[in-house]
């Protein structure tokens, strides 16, 4: 058997790529709409504050980070995607995509199944959906299936999902009525500084990686600043590969709308570019890359999508480390690791997630964590260190509270670059964290703009 | 176990403890790049906090975090007015609730920005290696 790892297949065996690059094509594709819908934030259905925008699932999907979807899915699709995390054609997948709309608004767009309606963003035309089903959902339910309970998914869930998780809200804000069908972006929007010069899609990124040379990257999921315990993670995980260390190190970042007190996603992508900027990792080795998603902290169940839109865009490896992509305490902090180390029966996984057909071939790195030692007098690894008594924890909260208060943060804890890029952005919005302001003016403004299209 | 909270100690503040025995619960963090006290908080006293502090939780190190800005404050406030990190300086602060939650709602809107110079940064932002 060789050693040499190759970079893997999309999943699903292609590329999902449904952006109309010639704007008269995308025209004529318009014309043919039957409806026109102007896409809305959906709001939290208590607070109303903007919790999700479809407009970036639709990106990636169309861009195929979310390769083999095409669209928003049928009911049958949704129902087996939320029993046994698998698509209809087999392979596996984590969430429910789907576009929904109001029962008022359905009224007035008065489709039906085999027409195609017309999305705008921004008031510009900017994708299709060739209705395929039209059905309902119980939003509630659709959420609470979604995340797992329990009852049904003892081997991971610890507590019951409610409105103070984030991704279940969103669930729990959608509405009723789903047209389920494939999208297709007809005005390609261009995206905005400072995110344009971190947008990889998927072909972007490979043949990014084919430039640069590399046959191995280790993908390192943020939705964070980097501080220096990140950083060391990445420095460590990145010495996994085949028979030397994978050639490059890409930070992907989820972009989208966040929980309060998280950091703006203009400081979490110019804080990692910060890490080679600042020479702490050599340019060369190391890629910025973003993905629309308004993320749900799903942790095992994000995890899953994570592991997808990172072999799509052809990494061979994910470092995963304690409470991936979790907030509060509604999952085990070891789920990930537990998905992808044995699989989690009751998810419809029983084996780990590379093992199972239709499965994944990105390689997960799960790591434990990192701390500051006093006795090593460097930042430590948890499986290396043993001077527990002594060890001081990067804890977010405590980095946060620091930041807040204003004090400059050691070098050991934040590089000065990166913090002065939290510093910038603070300026701009007047608050170095998300806040109730921030993710309205954010949900205004978005992450692209669209070209002018006469329809 | 009972929780604590970590208040950091810039150059003012350690002058406002100098000679209390509060300056010797100094412990150094990272090496001694940051000073801190730990200030116990008894389970009745957390109790409070939490149910006034809704965003408060506890982290993985056992500490209390997510209060806001201003409650941090008004608490080094009490400390160095009492030299203690005892009961009755706990009790002063939670005696100032309103007007700790008062600031706090001011503080999810804005907060000062700190003084430094970033252009540094800026300029090397001027070259970036992944371009558009």
């Amino acid at each position: 058997m060789g050693l040499l790892i190759e970079t893997p297949l999309p999943h699903g065996g292609r590329l999902v790529e449904r952006v109309v690059t010639d704007p008269e094509l995308g025209k004529k594709m318009a014309k043919m709409a039957k409806a026109v819908y102007d896409i809305k934030p959906t709001l939290h259905y208590e607070t109303g504050v903007p919790v999700r925008n479809v407009y970036r699932e639709i990106m990636s999907i169309c861009y195929g980070f979310f390769s083999p979807v095409e669209g928003s899915m049928k009911q049958a699709e949704l129902e087996r995607v939320l029993k046994e995390r698998r698509l209809l054609s087999e392979w596996i997948f984590p969430y429910p995509m789907l576009f929904d709309i109001s029962e008022e608004d359905y009224k007035e767009l008065g489709v039906e199944v085999g027409d195609r309606v017309l999305l705008r963003l921004k008031g510009k035309p900017f994708a299709v959906i060739d209705v395929e089903e039209i059905y309902r959902i119980n939003p509630e339910e659709v959420a609470t299936r979604t995340f797992g309970t329990p009852e049904d998914n003892p081997e991971v869930v610890r507590e019951p999902f409610d409105k103070k998780h984030p991704g279940w809200v969103i669930y729990r804000s959608m509405n009723p009525v789903i047209l389920a069908g494939k999208y297709t972006i007809i005005n390609e929007p261009k995206l905005m500084p400072p995110f344009d010069r971190f947008w990889y899609p998927p072909r972007k990124s490979r043949e990014e990686y084919a430039k640069r040379g590399w046959r191995t990257v280790i993908n390192h999921q943020t939705r964070n600043v980097p501080h220096v315990g990140h950083e060391m993670l990445m420095k460590s995980a990145g010495f996994t590969g085949d028979i030397e260390p994978c050639h490059g190190i890409q930070v992907n970042a989820i972009i989208g709308v966040k929980r309060r007190g998280d950091y703006p996603d203009e400081a979490i992508v110019e804080g990692h570019e910060m890490v080679h900027l600042g020479g702490y990792i050599k340019p060369e080795r190391h890629l910025v890359t973003i993905c629309l998603w308004d993320m749900r902290y799903g942790n095992p169940i994000e995890s899953m999508l994570h592991g997808i839109i990172r072999q799509n865009m052809g990494c061979t490896h994910h470092m995963f480390g304690r409470d991936h992509a979790a907030v509060g305490e509604y999952y085990d902090m070891y789920a990930t690791q537990i998905l992808w180390g044995k699989g989690i029966p009751s998810f419809g996984i029983p084996k780990p997630l590379n093992e199972v057909p239709y499965g994944l071939q990105i390689r997960a790195q799960n790591m434990a964590e990192f701390w500051y030692c006093p006795h090593c007098n460097e930042i430590a690894y948890s499986g290396c260190c043993n001077h527990t008594k002594e060890k001081q924890k990067f804890s977010g909260s405590f980095v946060r509270g620091m930041v807040a208060e204003g004090v400059f943060p050691p070098k050991v804890i934040f590089r000065p670059e990166v913090y002065k890029v939290i510093v910038k952005w603070w300026k701009k919005f007047g608050y170095p964290f998300c806040n109730e302001k921030y993710v309205k003016e954010k949900e205004e403004r978005l992450e692209v703009e669209l070209p002018d299209m006469e329809v | 176990m009972a929780h604590f909270i970590v208040i950091l100690l810039d150059d003012k503040r350690l002058n406002a403890i100098k000679g209390t025995e509060v300056e010797e619960k100094i412990v150094n963090l990272f090496g001694g790049t940051l000073k801190a006290i730990n200030v116990e908080i008894p389970e009745e006293v957390e109790k409070k906090i939490m149910e006034a502090f809704t965003a408060a939780r506890i982290d993985s190190r056992g500490a209390i975090t997510d209060v806001p800005v201003a409650f941090n404050r008004v608490l080094f406030e009490e400390i160095a007015k009492h030299k203690s990190m005892g009961r009755e300086a706990l009790d002063a602060v939670i005696s100032r609730t309103d007007e700790i939650k008062e600031a706090a709602a001011k503080e999810s809107e804005a907060l000062p920005v700190p003084d430094i110079d970033i252009s540094d940064v800026e300029e090397l932002q001027k070259s970036p290696y992944q371009k558009p």
